[in-house]
């Protein structure tokens, strides 16, 4: 009897430190689930192209992102906010546009819109950035480089 | 030992001799102060006259207790002053409790000091601010990092030209030669006693506005209240510009027609005696004395009364909504609207503003744009659940955002977080609507203001109206604070609209606003609102009456990647007008509670009364009233005799305004009786549906409509459309809107037009070669005289065609034929997308009252989203993720009661 007991205290000793790190880890999971807030700066580059028209898609591995709004670019031309295509929101992606009309235009690397997110969890998501199209004021495709930058700054 | 005693013997006689002298001695003084009157009068010559010696002393004596006076009164004055400055250093340290204690204080020994009277206020706003936070009254904010200067203020519009709505009535001008007040009531005086408002909404200074209608006498009567206003030479400027708001010779007065004839009949001219009015006079606006009873001591002309009059004693309140501005565009019976809200934060620390605001019932809303300073942040559609969960995440941890969500088809809620003191937060929201049009007007309505809604007992997703700072008591899922009646906000509206009818508009004509109109082309015209009428506490109505035969069956078209989407408006045909009606059952249905006291109930009554003395012999009745239970004239309808009438009419007079609103109770009686199969029974509500439970209500119809046919009657400045309009729809029948402004007359005069000609029923139509689907409304109504019907559906194909409409006129059947043509000349709208998923979002809402179908709110939720729109289920976001804030706290926007409700009888407070 004394036996068992001694054998029951040592298992107790040996399995406590295990559950005490079980309790731990099941304390720090919604630190894994942290839900934060940042912005993703999409930059165009048109090269020596005047750009008046684009349009992009973005999206990451589901359940990571959530898109909260869209903001405009640095550009007079692309400062208002764009549209997106609610549908394809439902999709878990977006769809984003924008044209201007104006004769100034930007040209060169130019940041043409802010998509700001939901992220959940601290690992920084796997962006997928695809140019759909870009034009110039005549609305002829022209070709461009599409980029992104995280972070607050731009 | 004896020696002793005699000693203690001896003291003991000493001491009592004194005991009994001085008995002795209080007795006659006792018996001198009751010596009567005359006999201390008689005693006081026998004093000897005072030397001058003696004068002397007393002399000094009296200036030494003046000094000792002016002592004390200079240390109280210091003390009054430490503690202001100390009640100000709690207040900069947010010390507010400690803060109010030091006012209560000095403000007894100083009860005038204005500046300690301000201070209180602002003290008093912030605690109740704290209160709504639940947080405690000296509890410091963290410090904050950035505070930016105030905003732009440039946006009001200059007046050029206005036109009043009916009811403006100018009483008379008031100048030293004319029946000056009587001593001791001129302007001011009474201007602090009545508890008007600012007529400039709080920038205009002395400007005051008009009240609302009403006549009275020329002469001073000291039973009418009256509204000042004050025009001084300090006429002030619009907001960012140097245009006055008010110039002399737009000087608003009455006896102006509420329409303009645009064939150069403009009546809306100033009579000639009023032209040389200086601008150093007073103009006095008569408002009609209420009828409804008034408790002592409490003053109900507040901005929901309509009187906007120049006010001394008001309490300004300071609340995060600056301004509304509106701008709408009307191409054909399509308008497009957007909405500008302009959130600051007055107070001194970080803020949630929460505003609770109404949009016309059909608005499909579709883009949501949040502005801070020069950025513009475009808000994302999502999940209702979804979109509220996020944003309370990025509240708390300090991010700006802002959530629009749905509560009722015509009530949203508006919530910016994270406003830092002194910044300004935008939100843009715009909108697409049809408007409505019966007897040969449009109308477009821009409602302002939620009015205050009656929850039946135990109900708890109901709207609840409490005073502002009474976050939570009603219990409702969704509440409104309103403004006590001696309270006011800086709060104002801008609205302005640009209409294309696409034919010649005839005549325009607002009844419930001052409006300034400028023409540009015969079919087009821009209205804006004019400054004077700028708080909104009423629905803003605009009609205008275009050539009329153009208008019939007009089709309009957008193709877009998703397909083709149309509009039709379905003109009832000609020839029902030469056809006499079947005998009725008519059923008047009064609202008798407490939030149509006054004003709106009147106007109930002159309807019923109108319609009751319209009744033809065949005819039979019942009057059905209810507020916290239905009661009715006579067990059943009765026939429309002449005594009947009397006693109907007696018995409408009899009615009041009071107790609560179920609104239920009123269904059960009006529709529960048997019906006479060889009457048509029409019902008609007259009632301003300020209620909360409307799917009740509309369950309730639906179950119980049977073969009558419902009009519904809104009365009042701000009422519920979008039961109103629910009612009359699930009913078949029509709606129809009287304004505290308008003839109620006019308005049942025009509706036994509409019900004196038979309707084509049982409409059908064939779309020949159109491939159409998805069609709203699902069931179509019957089609009255004047009254239109619009159908929005989708199509494919584009083809010339003819649509044929056929239906029954009492036994016989009448077709109605429309070719169509989708060709580029014909008209198009981008917005028809938008509008028919609305519709379907409303149909498949309906269906809620009654079906209990579980996939409805995914259906709604798959269209809402599919499209960008609001819905019950869906919530338009917005989060500015780039950095982050400090503080969490909460204030919600109040609002002033709707005109001609009453605070005390509507709201918990």
């Amino acid at each position: 009897m004394k036996a068992k007991v001694i054998g029951l205290l040592v298992t107790l000793s040996i399995l406590a430190p295990l559950l005490a790190g079980a309790s731990t880890r099941t304390s720090e999971k919604p630190a894994q689930g942290r839900v934060r807030f940042a912005p993703v700066h999409v930059y165009l580059d048109s090269g020596d192209r005047p750009l008046a028209a684009y349009q992009f898609e973005l999206k990451a591995q589901t359940g990571q992102i959530k898109i909260v709004g869209v903001e405009g670019g640095e550009h007079p031309a692309f400062q208002e906010a764009p549209y997106y295509d609610p549908a394809a929101l439902m999709n878990d992606r977006i769809i984003i546009a924008a044209f201007s009309t104006g004769t100034d235009l930007p040209q060169g690397r130019t940041r043409v819109a802010t998509v700001h997110l939901q992220i959940l969890g601290d690992a920084e998501p796997q962006y997928e950035l695809k140019l759909i199209v870009a034009a110039d004021k005549e609305g002829e495709e022209i070709p461009a480089d599409l980029n992104l930058q995280t972070g607050e700054s731009k | 030992m004896k020696k002793s005693i005699a000693v203690s013997i001896a003291v003991s006689i000493v001491f009592l001799g004194l005991a009994v002298a001085l008995t002795a001695l209080c007795l006659s003084s006792f018996s001198c102060q009751q010596t009567s009157p005359s006999a201390r009068r008689q005693a006081e010559p026998v004093s000897p006259p005072p030397s001058a010696a003696q004068a002397q002393i007393e002399r000094e004596i009296a200036l030494e207790k003046q000094r000792v006076l002016a002592e004390q009164a200079e240390a109280q004055r210091e003390t009054v002053a430490q503690s202001l400055e100390r009640a100000k250093a709690c207040f900069q340290r947010q010390e507010y409790g400690m803060a109010l204690g030091l006012l209560q204080m000095l403000l007894p020994l100083d009860p005038q000091n204005s500046e300690a009277l301000e201070l209180k206020q602002r003290v008093e706003d912030m605690i109740a601010l704290r209160r709504q936070s639940g947080l405690p009254a000296d509890q410091p904010a963290p410090p904050l990092a950035t505070r930016l200067g105030p905003p732009d203020e440039a946006h009001t519009p200059y007046a050029d030209e206005i036109t009043y709505p009916k009811g403006w009535k100018e009483a008379r001008t008031r100048d030293s030669s004319s029946a000056p007040a009587p001593a001791g009531q001129p302007g001011q005086d009474m201007m602090g006693g009545m508890g008007g408002y600012g007529g400039m909404g709080g920038y205009g200074g002395a400007i005051g506005g008009m009240s609302r209608p009403g006549s009275g006498p020329r002469g001073y009567d000291p039973s009418v209240n009256y509204g000042w206003v004050e025009v001084t030479d300090s006429i002030p400027k619009a907001r960012g510009s140097d245009l006055p708001l008010v110039t002399r010779r737009r000087v608003p007065v009455s006896g102006l027609p509420s329409s303009t004839n645009f064939d150069g009949r403009d009546a809306g001219r100033i009579p000639a005696d009023l032209l040389s009015v200086c601008e150093d006079e007073i103009w006095v606006i008569v408002r009609e004395t209420p009828q409804a009873p008034r408790a002592p001591g409490v003053n109900y002309d507040t901005p929901g009364s309509g009187a906007m009059l120049v006010q001394i004693q008001e309490k300004k309140v300071p609340l995060p909504l600056k301004h509304t501005d509106v701008k709408g565009k009307v191409s054909g019976y399509i308008a497009t609207v957007e909405v500008v809200q302009q959130f600051q934060n007055p107070f001194s620390e970080k803020i949630e503003a929460v505003y609770v605001f109404p949009l016309p019932d059909n608005a499909a809303v579709n883009e949501f744009i949040m502005v801070i300073g020069d950025r513009r942040i475009r808000g994302i559609i999502r999940e209702r659940q979804e979109a509220e969960q996020i944003y309370i995440e990025a509240r708390r941890q300090g991010y700006v955002a802002s959530l629009l969500t749905q509560e009722r088809p015509n009530i949203f809620t508006q919530k910016v977080a994270n406003i830092e003191p002194g910044k300004q937060i935008d939100v843009h929201i715009k909108y697409f609507n049809t408007l409505a049009y019966a007897d040969g007007w449009y109308e477009f309505t821009f409602p302002m203001v939620v009015g205050p809604r009656f929850n039946p007992p135990c109900s708890t997703d109901g709207v609840g109206a409490v005073g502002r700072g009474h976050t939570g008591l009603s219990g409702q899922a969704t509440e409104v604070q309103y403004l006590r009646p001696n309270e006011r906000s800086g709060h104002d509206i801008s609205l302005a609209v640009d209409l294309d009818a696409g034919v010649k508009i005839e005549e325009i004509a607002s009844s419930s606003h001052a409006i300034d109109k400028r023409r540009a082309g015969s079919e087009k015209l821009h209205v804006q609102l004019s400054p004077l009428d700028n708080i909104p506490n009423k629905d803003f109505v605009l009609r205008f009456r275009v050539a009329g035969e153009t208008i019939k069956s007009a089709l309009v078209t957008h193709r877009d990647e998703r397909g083709g989407f149309f509009t039709l408006m379905l003109y009832p045909p000609q020839g029902l007008q030469c056809v006499k009606r079947v005998p009725m059952e008519m059923v008047f249905v009064l609202d008798c509670s407490g939030s149509m006291n006054g004003q709106p109930i009147a106007k109930s009554k002159g309807a019923v009364k109108r319609a009751l003395r319209k009744l033809g012999p065949d005819d039979t009745f019942q009057v059905v009233r209810f507020s916290d239970s239905a009661s009715q004239f006579g067990s059943g309808p009765v026939a429309a005799t002449a005594e009947n009438v009397r006693k109907a009419l007696a018995y409408v007079d009899s009615l009041e305004g009071e107790g609560g609103t179920m609104m239920i109770e009123g269904i059960k009686a009006a529709l529960g009786f048997p019906h006479d199969r060889r009457r048509l029974r029409l019902v008609s509500f007259m009632t301003d549906g300020y209620i909360g439970n409307e799917a009740e209500i509309l369950g309730e119809i639906h179950q119980r409509l049977g073969e009558a046919r419902i009009f519904s009657f809104g009365i009042g400045s701000s009422v519920n459309r979008y039961l109103l309009d629910r009612m009359a729809k699930l009913g078949k029948g029509a709606v129809a809107y009287i304004g505290l402004n308008d003839n109620s007359t006019e308005a049942v005069d025009n509706f036994y037009d509409c019900i004196s000609h038979p309707a084509l029923t049982d409409v059908q139509i064939d779309w020949g070669k159109m491939e159409v689907s998805e069609v709203y409304p699902r069931r179509l109504p019957d089609l009255f005289v004047g009254r239109p019907i619009i159908l929005t559906g989708r199509f494919a194909g584009t083809t010339h065609t003819t649509i044929r409409v056929a239906g029954w006129v009492g036994g016989s059947e009448k077709e109605i034929r429309i070719p169509v043509e989708f060709d580029r000349s014909a008209p198009t709208h981008p917005g028809l997308a938008c509008v028919w998923a609305r519709q379907r979002i409303e149909d498949l809402a309906t269906r809620t009252a009654y079906d209990m179908n579980p996939n409805l709110p995914g259906e709604i939720k798959q269209v809402a989203l599919q499209y960008g729109l609001m819905s019950a289920y869906t919530a338009f976001l917005a989060v500015d993720s780039s950095r982050t804030t400090q503080g969490d706290h909460g204030v919600t926007v109040a609002v002033p009661v709707p005109e001609g409700v009453r605070y005390d009888t509507t709201v918990q407070d």
